[in-house]
């Protein structure tokens, strides 16, 4: 499953694209959980103490919000798709 | 409609605009009847603060409360070398009045803060954002969005840039990011540096915004946030969409920016 990463994420993982690799069938939780594997140091920049994700991190399925219009970290899958993981930045 | 009242001056300076079918002599009245406060004469404010000039915004404010440093000028390109050490809002008011006396500039030497935000915004018809820092853009947002003044994101980071319009229409900030991130989690540009010409790639976009706005004409970027990788050279679009359970324009907003603490992360108090 496709992986894009921005700023300070992307920093942390260095890398912007990342592929992970998960079963058929699997689910939004399934992809996160493989992305923080590959890459455990973006667990503290993501996750909060009780483990969910931090309010100011965005991730997105296909352009969508899955916790607000999908079924959050359940929702499966498809070949191809992409997720995306931001969080907000303020320079000027 | 009766024409719009352009002197022989402005037909000629805004001509370019006025033969298009899209803009015409009307489109360049709006833009002359129009106010913009621009927040922030810095990275993004500058070319902000051109474009919105030379295309002839009638009133153009300009809020900001530092002063020149030579290392702003990689960027920053409204200010010139002889300027360091002035407010910036000086140098910044004398550009726009060098480059197009039709605008009417407007001085606000202050930082936005809850206090002041209503005297700042309240009168323009749009707002940029062009300001450095969480508390001041989270103000922003909850303060033109419950106001119901349309405004344009802009921000920046190292080589990255995210951007886009809120027109009280669609989401706000906020549906996108309920709250700021934790101190110094999302460093800025003085903590990492900035590529110089990245914010002139972004307030490019956010004048072009404005500008439409006034005009109507296209698609704003009402709903959808545009991240652009200057390294990649890559533009990315976002749906952005309104959260029903979003503080400040969901189905339970709060009435004012007194319920929020602009520190850290700007958390809207809870019930």
């Amino acid at each position: 499953m496709h992986w894009r990463l921005f700023a300070t994420l992307a920093e942390t993982a260095g890398d912007t694209e990342v592929e992970v690799d998960v079963d058929a069938g699997a689910t939004v939780g399934d992809a996160f959980d493989a992305l923080l594997e590959t890459y455990p140091a973006l667990e503290d920049e993501v996750l909060d103490e009780d483990g969910d994700l931090y309010e100011h991190v965005r991730l997105l399925h296909e352009g969508r919000d899955p916790f607000s219009e999908e079924d959050g970290f359940e929702t499966v899958l498809e070949d191809g798709d992409e997720l995306a993981l931001f969080p907000p930045v303020s320079g000027g | 409609m009766a024409g719009p009242d352009l002197d022989p001056e402005q037909l000629d300076r805004y001509s370019r605009h006025i033969i298009m079918d899209d803009v015409g002599p009307e489109g360049q009245a709006a833009l002359l009847d129009a106010s913009v406060l621009v927040v922030g004469a810095g990275g993004l404010g500058s070319p902000v603060l051109q474009y919105l000039a030379a295309a002839g915004v009638g009133t153009i404010g300009v809020a900001d409360h530092d002063v020149v440093e030579r290392s702003n000028l990689q960027r920053q390109v409204v200010h010139g070398d002889s300027d360091v050490g002035r407010p910036k809002v000086e140098s910044a008011a004398e550009f726009v009045r060098e480059l197009n006396p039709d605008a009417t500039v407007e001085v606000h030497e202050t930082a936005v803060s809850p206090e002041t935000v209503a005297d700042l915004v309240d009168g323009y018809d749009f707002v940029v954002d062009a300001s450095d820092n969480f508390p001041t853009r989270f103000l922003l947002n909850d303060y033109c969005t419950l106001a119901g003044v349309p405004f344009s994101h802009g921000a920046i980071y190292r080589f990255e840039g995210q951007v886009t319009t809120f027109t009280g229409e669609g989401p706000c900030y906020r549906c996108l990011f309920p709250e700021a991130p934790p101190e110094g989690a999302v460093p800025d540009c003085a903590t990492t540096g900035v590529l110089g010409v990245l914010p002139g790639t972004i307030g490019t976009i956010q004048a072009t915004e404005t500008v439409k706005y006034f005009v109507d004409v296209g698609e704003s970027l009402d709903g959808r946030m545009v991240v652009y990788d200057a390294a990649e050279m890559s533009f990315e679009e976002v749906t952005v969409r309104p959260n029903p359970d979003c503080r400040i324009c969901g189905d339970d907003p709060i009435d004012s920016v007194a319920d929020v603490e602009y520190s850290e992360s700007c958390a809207v108090r809870a019930d």
